[in-house]
């Protein structure tokens, strides 16, 4: 039988993300491009997997579409939301998952998965406090780079408690603390903790059941991992794939769908 | 285009535009009488020879004017409410009836008085927590009395008893008629799609009763004729205060998403119990008002049970629903403070459930688009 081959396209509203996978099994191109829906990055990570692999859009016996940006992407030929795909693909990568919590630019979610499938979960107000631009505004102020947060707060001595209700009240917050001359390694260890808290409360509403497994960008933070298991109480996995978990189930989803077009 | 079509086309057209209706009234020399959520007795106003006419916000304005009379933690359905009045969308109002029932509209009723009480008269009313017991009743009745003698005067007409039980038998009428549509939407949810759903209700606040009623019983005559539909979509009833943005209906139905009952204040809590007809008419409408129940309003003497959560649990499971979306208003303090044992209730009965936060300046749907195409998988998987 010839190989089946799918692309799961994940657009989010910071990052643009593509997978293709092999027989549903094989990840055989990745790509990622840091900017999200509205601008250049789905058409280019597009273009950018396709040049990786050598694989034409022809090739792909279906493409699946993701995240917030997954209705203007004219190559797919379905499209699914994120949290079905997040569950599916944390449940490829670790079976014995079953709490999701994608932290995403502008969204967080927590997903309960039973036997690998979606079966319940929360997604946070309409608010950016525990999400990623949460941590995008803090660094702002920190004058640090996001990607660094994580080993600054490795070197923290003492938390600084910071609100986890707002945004803004957080940001004069931490601007209040520079003031103070407070480290800022303990107040970005500080805001790691308003994130893990926010976090936490939407997971109780959902419930918290073992293995847990953070995915999305913000899970390449160890600061916020750390902090996360803090709070809940419970070991948090991640993947060096985690960008691309979405992306992932996408393309698994499409390889489910592929199958049952081809016995049609 | 067919009966159906027609009548269904009204409804959208008197849904959509409440400024017209009001026109329209008045240039049939009709007096008109705005009502605000929530449980005004309507039925004195149309007695009086008034069109009552509801008034719960629009989706198509942005708070500015009411904004110098507003908290910005007032919910926006009465923010928007005051707005338009404010801005003249509906100002041509002959008075207004302010219930104080919810937690906001308490306070905002004076803010009403003082922005508009020089343009037409505020019409204060306070419904009775206690309604259950004798004096709770005569609380009632005396408010309404109020109401009466200040609508009176507006109209310039004594209400007799006559007129007050031929608006009763006019209401209760009304009610059972929506009622019925409820039942053969969701029988029909392919032909009566969410937009659909909430046009013909919504339409209801907008019309004289007889006029709205009449049309109504005849798109139900219509709808029996057709076969029950096979729908191969999932199923939902919805919750809250208010549902009614068509963009956010049109995320149901480009999911397949269709309802099957609501426990929506704006819709069916607003016609679930209807009034006594006895010859004693002011007592018929308090008692009406004492036999509403399960709202998260109205005070419940057995409030250490957990009683508006089965009730809510139970409409998801007697209407054939998979589940129920919860439309939160973003700073209404009474929903979101009874969202956690309603949430037990719904998961005590293994009733999955999502929670959408909204509010009528809302203009951006994609939160909400992931979070009902997500809902719908979930519901899929578990068919």
């Amino acid at each position: 039988m010839a190989d089946v081959f799918t692309l799961g396209i994940d657009i989010g509203s910071t990052a643009s993300k593509a997978v293709i996978l092999k027989n549903g099994e094989e990840i055989i191109g990745k790509s990622l491009l840091d900017v999200g829906t509205g601008t250049s990055g789905p058409e280019r990570v597009i273009r950018q997997i396709f040049e990786d692999t050598g694989m034409t859009k022809e090739q792909m016996a279906l493409i699946m579409g993701t995240g917030y940006g997954r209705n203007s992407i004219e190559i797919a030929d379905q499209n699914m939301s994120e949290l079905s795909c997040h569950a599916r693909g944390a449940y490829f990568l670790l079976p014995s998952v079953h709490t999701v919590i994608d932290i995403g630019g502008q969204d967080v979610k927590v997903i309960q998965i039973d036997n690998g499938a979606m079966v319940n979960f929360q997604m946070n107000d309409k608010c950016a406090a525990g999400t990623g631009r949460f941590l995008d505004v803090m660094a702002r102020v920190l004058e640090v780079e996001v990607s660094e947060l994580g080993d600054l707060a490795a070197q923290s001595t003492k938390r600084v408690g910071i609100s986890s209700t707002c945004t803004v009240f957080a940001e004069s917050e931490v601007i209040s603390q520079l003031a103070h001359g407070t480290k800022k390694s303990d107040i970005i260890n500080g805001v790691h903790h308003s994130v893990a808290a926010r976090v936490t409360g939407l997971a109780h509403r959902v419930g918290i059941r073992d293995d847990v497994m953070m995915t999305g960008g913000v899970a390449q933070n160890k600061g916020v991992v750390s902090a996360l298991e803090e709070e809940l109480g419970h070991i948090v996995h991640t993947t060096p794939l985690t960008q691309y978990v979405g992306a992932l189930g996408a393309a698994l989803f499409a390889y489910q769908k592929a199958l049952v077009k081809a016995k049609q | 285009m067919s009966n159906m079509e027609t009548l269904l086309q009204e409804f959208a057209v008197v849904a959509a535009s409440p400024k017209a209706q009001l026109k329209k009234y008045k240039e049939q020399g009709k007096k008109v009488i705005g009502v605000l959520p929530y449980y005004a007795p309507e039925e004195l106003v149309y007695a009086a020879g008034m069109v009552p006419m509801g008034i719960w916000g629009t989706n198509n304005k942005t708070i500015s004017k009411a904004k110098e009379y507003c908290a910005t933690f007032y919910c926006t359905i009465a923010q928007l409410a005051l707005e338009m009045l404010l801005d003249g969308t509906m100002d041509d109002l002959d008075g207004i009836i302010t219930p104080t029932i919810c937690d906001t509209l308490r306070p905002m009723s004076q803010n009403f008085r003082v922005s508009m009480g020089d343009k037409m008269p505020v019409i204060f009313l306070a419904h009775p927590q206690n309604r259950f017991a004798d004096w709770g009743i005569k609380f009632t009745m005396d408010q309404y009395h109020d109401v009466k003698k200040q609508l009176e005067k507006i109209a310039s007409k004594a209400i007799t008893p006559e007129d007050l039980k031929e608006a009763i038998k006019v209401y209760n009428r009304s009610r059972r008629a929506r009622r019925a549509f409820t039942k053969l939407a969701n029988e029909h949810c392919d032909v009566i799609t969410p937009t659909k759903r909430m046009q013909v209700l919504k339409a209801a606040w907008f019309m004289l009763k007889d006029e709205y009623t009449e049309k109504l019983e005849e798109l139900n005559a219509e709808l029996a004729k057709l076969p029950v539909c096979d729908w191969k979509g999932t199923k939902v009833v919805t919750s809250g205060i208010i549902c009614d943005n068509p963009q956010l209906l049109a995320i149901f139905e480009e999911n397949n998403i269709a309802i099957a009952d609501d426990d929506v204040a704006h819709e069916s809590r607003a016609f679930r119990v209807d009034a006594p007809e006895t010859d004693d008419p002011m007592h018929d409408l308090a008692e009406q008002f004492k036999n509403l129940d399960y709202d998260v309003l109205l005070y419940d003497p057995a409030s250490a049970e957990n009683r508006r959560g089965e009730f809510v649990a139970d409409l998801v499971k007697k209407s054939g629903a998979q589940g129920l979306v919860l439309f939160m208003q973003q700073f209404c303090d009474p929903e979101e403070m009874e969202y956690p044992y309603l949430k037990k209730a719904l998961d005590a009965a293994d009733i999955p459930h999502v929670k959408l936060g909204i509010d009528q300046q809302m203009r951006d749907f994609g939160q909400v688009k992931t979070s009902l195409q997500a809902f719908a998988d979930v519901l899929s998987l578990r068919a």
